[in-house]
């Protein structure tokens, strides 16, 4: 097996997800969208610790932080879209305009 | 290319892992949404047995399958959707989105495929154990593990302090 | 006793009065408007004409004085005063029309709503060429010069409303702005070749040869062209009969007595500099020659009557820069001052003409006044005499003059004009005194108030006169050239020149009595058998035809092709400009529609234009 074709599929999963949080209308989507694009990051640091120049455990131990920061942020993010829909009625994320110059 | 198990192995769960991000990508049901996910995040756990990690293949189908997804989930239910998201209408803004993320990904499959730095011949195949992972994680990254520990307490704590209804005056 | 403030006290008052008016211009009324109108200028003829007796008196000229100004580049830029003998008979002149003019206006103007303007412009005026007639210095003459050239450009406008006033006014501006811009490089090239504006220095400069000849010449027609454009010479003459739009008191003082006169006195207050070159005399001399017959022959066919007032006037400048021309330095400043008392007595009796007739100018619609108004009659004829030259009254003497003096200068040519132009003169002098005053029309007229006819009564007087100051003893001559200007003695008279002139005058007044006196031979069949040269005539030579088809219409189409090029070509690229900066602001407000996915999406596409463009020498290399 090589590398190339885990960072392949990494880049793959990462630019779904990308696409999902430029485009996708739900605010719960969004949040969604990032959750895989963290997973493809993921990926890309256990492969890296397997079939890099210089193995390491290090790898695996990052995307154990990784992981448990994203689960961390998606508690936070699941907070914010609640307090948001709250205030705002919606979770359309074009809705959310406050920033509008 | 020799067709191994291995190669096989990466081959469903990578199928499996994009059909499922696509499927969340083009559902229109929000709750199909988050299954298609989880079954993404599914495929991942199998990616890392592939690569030498159980532990975090157990990690993931937990806090991520499990966890992270139901948390999702219940993100849906407290807010209200239109159930069927509408299909929207191909924008100028969605075209821009796919030129964009498809010149990017592109672009880094090309850097991927070019850089001989990536593909150095055959792997050292170092085996790791979890016991290398357990002596790693509460050696070297003592200090950082427990800041974590610290980082999701105040997560815990900001996260009921956003979601909770504010106070009549 | 210091004479040096006598000079103050001339110009002073009728600034005063011209700022008392514009202040109190809504609280004066009429009564207090003319009252100090007629004070000031009262007290600027008082002490002009005590500085004349002194001046007499005195037998040399009297003191100049003068203070610096500033100083330029190390060169002192001085005003001051100067007081030859030309510069207080102009001072006396001036302030003597213009006293009378201001009690003229009095009742001519009395039933104007601005009375107070009216009187304000008049004071104004009064100043700005009471401060011409005495500037030493070629840049103080050029800021009063200027300033009369406002006055007449605000009084020919007076009444803005009719559309032919405003056109007149503008043209009067316009015309007179090109020879002031001959004055003016004239003004600047002798600056810049001497290192000073003051008349003396370049006298000075001439006597002692410092000067080319041929620079002379050019310094001496560029003045010229200043002249040309202010006393109405051809061909910048246009603008003096359509300056008649102005009020009849305006056009007695500025348009027949006193401003015009501004070009000829600059000419002979520069004399020594046209002396200096013999080409330049030639130039003033035929211009003068033509200006004389030209718009003498214009004049024959006009049919308003301030209208033919003003090309006897442009043809009487014309006789006097013939008169200049010529050598005739005493004769063309004797003729300037005669001609101001007869020309602003027949404007001032054409006035009271026109108020007695209700404001009608068309001598076709006029006749039999003489049976109505004798006295008005009487006042008209002894202008009318004054001007075609019967002796004894002054115009006799100083047409005259200018006539000896061009004989003795030997330019028979010039004075077969001039004998013509004479000739003419009395003709459509008396064609017009013939169409008021004779005839068997019984008009209705108005009243004429005294104080129309008190200044008009001392203007004859002085008409008839005043020609007895150079005859038979000389008296003006001797006094004007005092101060070493001996080479302008006038040439010994000669006995057939004066005879011929009156032969010639008569000639013409009886032309015009058979024509328009008694109808004895029909003008009509006159105008039917030349069709072509009455038309011609009637049309002033086709000239203002001539300059509209070709200097006012190419410089507006000019003026159109560079507001073409204007609008659509500068104001396109500036609107341009603004229209790409707003445009590119729109673009920005609408990226900052506070979509956080817009962010996103921006952020990506420019990542991968960045990662492109940093990697574009290895994806093609």
């Amino acid at each position: 097996m090589n590398i190339t074709s885990y960072l392949a599929l990494a880049a793959i999963l990462f630019s779904i997800g990308l696409y999902g949080v430029i485009t996708k209308r739900n605010a719960v989507m969004v949040l969604f969208s990032i959750e895989l694009m963290l997973n493809a990051v993921n990926i890309n640091l256990v492969a890296f610790a397997k079939y890099g120049i210089f193995p390491s455990i290090s790898g695996q131990v990052f995307s154990l932080f990784s992981i448990a920061i994203a689960a961390a942020e998606a508690a936070v993010g699941i907070a914010i879209l609640i307090a948001l829909y709250r205030n705002k009625g919606t979770v359309e994320a074009d809705k959310y305009n406050s920033m509008k110059g | 290319m020799n067709i191994n198990g291995e190669f096989i192995a990466f081959f469903i769960f990578s199928v499996l892992a994009i059909g499922g991000a696509v499927f969340m990508i083009n559902l229109t049901r929000v709750m199909h949404m988050a299954l298609a996910l989880a079954f993404t995040f599914f495929s991942i756990a199998g990616l890392y047995v592939l690569l030498d990690a159980p532990f975090l293949a157990v990690i993931q189908i937990l806090i991520y399958t499990g966890a992270v997804s139901i948390l999702m989930i219940f993100g849906i239910m407290l807010t209200k959707h239109k159930d069927e998201d509408k299909v929207a209408p191909f924008t100028v803004h969605k075209l821009l989105s796919l030129l964009g993320v498809g010149g990017f990904l592109a672009i880094v499959i090309w850097i991927i495929y070019r850089n001989p730095f990536f593909s150095t011949g055959e792997p050292q195949a170092a085996a790791f154990k979890v016991t290398d992972l357990g002596k790693a994680m509460f050696k070297t990254y003592m200090i950082p593990f427990e800041v974590t520990s610290i980082l999701l307490l105040v997560a815990l704590i900001g996260a009921i302090v956003l979601a909770k209804r504010e106070e009549k005056k | 006793m210091n004479k040096d403030w006598f000079v103050l006290l001339v110009l002073l008052p009728p600034l005063l009065a011209f700022l008392l008016m514009v202040a109190g211009r809504r609280i004066l009324s009429k009564r207090m408007t003319s009252l100090f109108g007629v004070l000031s200028t009262g007290i600027s003829l008082v002490f002009s004409l005590v500085l004349l007796v002194s001046s007499l008196r005195s037998g040399v000229s009297l003191p100049d004085w003068e203070f610096t100004w500033l100083t330029l580049d190390k060169k002192p830029i001085q005003f001051g005063v100067t007081l030859q003998p030309l510069n207080v008979l102009m001072l006396v002149i001036v302030s003597l029309v213009s006293f009378l003019v201001h009690i003229y206006s009095s009742g001519y103007m009395k039933d104007d709503e601005r009375f107070t303007v009216f009187y304000s412009y008049l004071a104004l005026f009064t100043f700005s060429m009471l401060g011409l007639v005495i500037s030493p210095n070629l840049l103080q003459i050029y800021i009063f010069w200027e300033l009369v050239g406002v006055c007449s450009f605000l009084l020919v406008g007076f009444w803005y409303f009719k559309p032919e006033a405003k056109r007149a006014a503008q043209k009067a501006f316009i015309v007179t702005r090109i020879g002031d811009i001959g004055l003016f490089i004239a003004i600047a090239m002798i600056f810049a070749k001497i290192g000073s504006f003051e008349l003396h220095d370049l006298k000075g400069a001439i006597e002692a040869g410092k000067l080319s000849s041929g620079m002379i010449t050019l310094f001496a027609i560029l003045i010229f062209i200043g002249a040309v454009g202010k006393s109405g010479q051809f061909p910048l003459h246009t603008w003096l009969p359509d300056a008649m739009e102005g009020p009849t008191p305006v056009s007695a003082l500025i348009h027949a007595a006193t401003m015009v006169a501004a070009g000829v006195y600059l000419v002979a207050n520069t004399f020594w500099l046209f002396q200096a070159s013999s080409v330049a005399m030639d130039v003033i001399a035929y211009v003068g020659g033509f200006t004389a017959i030209f718009a003498a022959t214009i004049g024959i066919a006009q049919t308003d009557i301030k209208r033919i007032l003003a090309y006897s006037t442009v043809s009487q400048l014309g006789y006097m820069m013939l008169a200049l021309g010529s050598v005739g330095y005493v004769a063309g400043v004797f003729h300037l001052m005669t001609h101001a008392f007869f020309k602003a007595l027949l404007f001032l009796a054409a006035g009271a003409v026109i108020v007695s007739l209700h404001h009608e100018q068309d001598i076709r619609k006029m006749g039999g006044l003489w049976k109505k108004n004798k006295g008005l009659g009487w006042l008209f004829l002894i202008g009318c005499l004054s001007i075609a030259g019967i002796p004894p009254f002054s115009g006799f003497f100083s047409k005259d003059e200018i006539l000896l003096s061009v004989y003795a200068n030997g330019r028979y040519g010039l004075f077969i004009v001039g004998v013509i132009a004479a000739f003419l003169t009395a003709f459509y002098m008396f064609r017009l005194f013939f169409k008021v005053f004779a005839g068997s029309h019984e008009p209705k007229t108005a009243r004429v108030p005294w104080s129309m006819t008190g200044p008009m009564i001392v203007l004859a007087i002085l008409s008839a006169v005043a020609g007895f100051i150079q005859f038979p003893t000389h008296f003006l001559e001797t006094w004007l050239i005092t101060g070493g200007m001996k080479s302008l003695h006038g040439p010994e008279s000669i006995a057939w020149i004066p005879v011929l002139a009156v032969i010639v005058s008569l000639l013409g007044i009886s032309l015009a009595y058979l024509m328009y006196g008694v109808n004895k031979w029909d003008s009509r069949r006159v105008a039917q058998a030349v069709p072509w040269l009455h038309q011609c005539l009637v049309r002033k030579y086709y000239v203002d035809e001539m300059y509209h088809s070709l200097i006012v219409l190419p410089l507006k189409g000019f003026g159109w092709l560079l507001q073409v090029w204007d609008r659509y070509v500068i104001d396109g690229l500036v609107q341009l400009c603004g229209w790409i900066s707003m445009r590119v602001g729109k673009i920005g407000s609408t990226l900052q529609n506070g979509q956080a996915q817009t962010y996103a999406l921006i952020s990506v596409v420019s990542f991968v234009i960045l990662i492109v463009s940093l990697l574009a020498g290895r994806l093609f290399g």
